[in-house]
């Protein structure tokens, strides 16, 4: 015993040793953290066919990063955010306007600078919001879905999901969903009669001429990808605010289903991408940030995804209908309202 | 006594972890419910049972519960019988079959449901084929396609402990009564069926809590148009950013779940004693 510990190993050596394992062990992941090339992304469930295919390899090749992302809806999102201000673990958020409003009132966002992140300078103006605090990067834009065994003709009008013949077989988004509004404005101008900048504002005009819709309306969805399927498989005919970023790939990969771009308008898809205040690796995020907004994968998603690119030196994308206006409203409006709104609204449509 | 003490201690892992994981989240939320502005305060609930569709929702999540306990249990008890009377083979069959679709994602489940309910799905198909049905009819986002779907995902729950009972009922009780000239009928009604009930109750106890509570299931098969206290209670988190709401419908679940499990304890209690 004498010989092992003068030779080898004594109790208070073994006992500093496991001192410093400990402390190494313990220290271990603050070491793996802050050389982490790990970045974690919130984004929409409808991302994740052109996350998987285009952003995650070019950012492993573009900046080195390694990209987990959580697809959800906006307002799930905004919930994890704020869940963890104190430690967030979400570095960039992809989330729709009206929703990073609320963001930015609850102080869960860090502006966006063009320091930081120079693709910003190629952008539309009207793609830079709040200062900075976030920006557009592709926006698809959003009409009516429908089936092309059922109605060979296409949607002509929006007035068309009222029509008596569609009994049933409509589907028209929550307004959980950012892509319900458009129904809901929609029924306001149809109701009102006025144009969309007054419209907009009609909110009882709307739920008036939306509760006329109910004997139509197979159901209310929340979940896009099952209410699509539903359509592909001609449960129904017609599905509301659908926007080209999930209905064109489909179309295109054979679905027999199309996007319609009714006479009385479509709308502008707010797909808006932020920094979250204190998130992990934020010069890595704001490289991310800097690459969605980039020429180059600017073209890649907006060809994937038939969206409208923000950046203004690319020509890729989606090609916008001809002749119909596009209508972008006013968020802070829906931002400030749109609880109410989905209590009336799930009030309304219950069966 | 002492011994007893220590092997009491076996069970300490397992309660810490309920404790931090399960008992003290609900504790925050049950007093969350209580508050407002951190004064205590009934509001909430006064609120909630005064909104009507509030009320509307509560009723429906009851009721489909219960049916879907009722469903559960005409289909189970019989199951059970047959499970309890099989041997070797057979009873590797039933078991197999009765455990291995629980490996199965219950969004899975509610999805080919969904399938099998659409106008021109297998069901729909087969009823006009037999000559049953003319046209296809609506199943879809209706009430009776959820509670036939969340019988099927519960079913487990219903026969396994109605199963277990059986399956250790002295099987000379019967026969007894049978050389004693009783009909198959009466020997059911008066002999196995007393004896199942403690298995029957606690069934209807793991159904019903479940029911009570589920999410996904409703959310595919039925939709927003008729929500439940589970969908509410995710809406008023994640949408209405309403967290007083939230707490307070789920401590609602909370104490319908927790009434079901004690009073079906306390009646398997006494139909045990009783049998």
């Amino acid at each position: 015993m004498k010989r092992m510990t003068k030779g080898m190993l004594s109790r208070r050596s073994v006992l500093k040793g496991s001192a410093y394992a400990a402390l190494g062990t313990l220290a271990t992941p603050a070491i793996l953290r802050a050389q982490s090339t790990e970045l974690v992304i919130g984004c929409a469930g409808s991302h994740t066919a052109w996350m998987e295919a285009v952003v995650i390899p070019h950012m492993k090749t573009a900046i080195g990063a390694d990209i987990l992302f959580e697809g959800t809806k906006s307002s799930v999102n905004l919930e994890k955010m704020s869940s963890n201000k104190d430690a967030p673990y979400l570095s960039v958020v992809q989330m729709d306007d009206p929703v990073m409003i609320q963001a930015v009132e609850a102080d869960l966002l860090t502006p966006i600078t063009a320091d930081a992140v120079p693709n910003m300078t190629d952008l539309r103006p009207d793609a830079i919001h709040m200062d900075g605090m976030w920006c557009n990067y592709v926006q698809p834009w959003a009409g009516v879905a429908y089936n092309t065994e059922f109605a060979p003709d296409g949607v002509p009008s929006w007035s068309s999901l009222w029509m008596p013949e569609a009994k049933g077989q409509i589907i028209i988004p929550s307004l959980q969903n950012t892509e319900g509004m458009w129904t809901l404005f929609m029924a306001a101008m149809l109701g009102s009669g006025k144009p969309f900048s007054e419209a907009q504002y009609e909110i009882d005009a709307a739920f008036a001429k939306l509760e006329e819709l109910k004997p139509n309306l197979l159901s209310v969805y929340t979940t896009m990808s099952q209410a699509f399927n539903l359509l592909e498989q001609g449960e129904i005919t017609m599905l509301a605010g659908s926007f080209s970023s999930y209905a064109l790939p489909r179309k295109a990969e054979g679905a027999p289903i199309d996007l319609a771009a009714p006479s009385e308008g479509i709308f502008a898809m707010p797909s808006g991408i932020c920094l979250v205040k204190g998130g992990p690796n934020p010069e890595l995020a704001e490289a991310y940030v800097n690459e969605m907004l980039g020429p180059d994968l600017q073209s890649a998603i907006a060809d994937f995804s038939a969206s409208v690119p923000a950046n203004t030196t690319v020509t890729a994308g989606a090609i916008i209908p001809d002749g119909v206006p596009i209508y972008s409203p006013d968020w802070a409006f829906v931002a400030e309202n749109r609880r109410d709104w989905i209590e009336r609204f799930d009030k309304l449509m219950a069966l | 006594m002492r011994r007893l003490d220590h092997i009491g201690l076996l069970a300490l892992p397992g309660l810490s972890f309920l404790a931090v994981i399960f008992a003290l989240p609900l504790l925050l939320l049950l007093l969350k419910s209580f508050q407002i502005d951190g004064q205590f305060s009934l509001e909430e609930y006064r609120l909630f049972f005064s909104d009507e569709y509030n009320m509307s929702v509560l009723w429906r999540t009851l009721r489909v519960a219960a049916l879907t306990t009722l469903l559960a249990l005409v289909i189970a008890y019989p199951t059970a019988i047959a499970m309890s009377r099989a041997n070797g083979i057979w009873l590797s069959i039933f078991l197999v079959a009765m455990v291995l679709p629980m490996s199965v994602g219950v969004v899975v489940k509610a999805f080919a449901w969904s399938i099998i309910f659409r106008t021109r799905g297998v069901l729909n198909d087969l009823l006009m084929s037999l000559g049953i049905t003319e046209a296809p009819i609506r199943m879809l986002f209706t009430e009776t396609a959820l509670i036939i779907g969340a019988a099927n995902v519960f079913l487990p729950f219903m026969v396994l402990p109605i199963y277990a009972v059986l399956r250790q009922m002295d099987s000379r009780l019967p026969e007894a009564a049978a050389s004693l000239g009783a009909t198959p009928v009466f020997r059911f009604v008066n002999v196995t069926l007393p004896l199942s009930l403690p298995g029957v109750v606690a069934g209807c106890a793991f159904v019903f809590s479940l029911a009570v509570s589920m999410y996904v299931i409703p959310s595919l098969i039925v939709g927003e148009r008729q929500q439940t206290l589970s969908m509410l209670t995710a809406r008023s988190f994640l949408f209405l950013r309403n967290e007083a709401l939230g707490a307070t419908i789920s401590s609602i679940l909370l104490i319908i779940a927790v009434s079901v499990v004690l009073g079906s304890s306390w009646l398997a209690n006494r139909l045990g004693a009783r049998s």
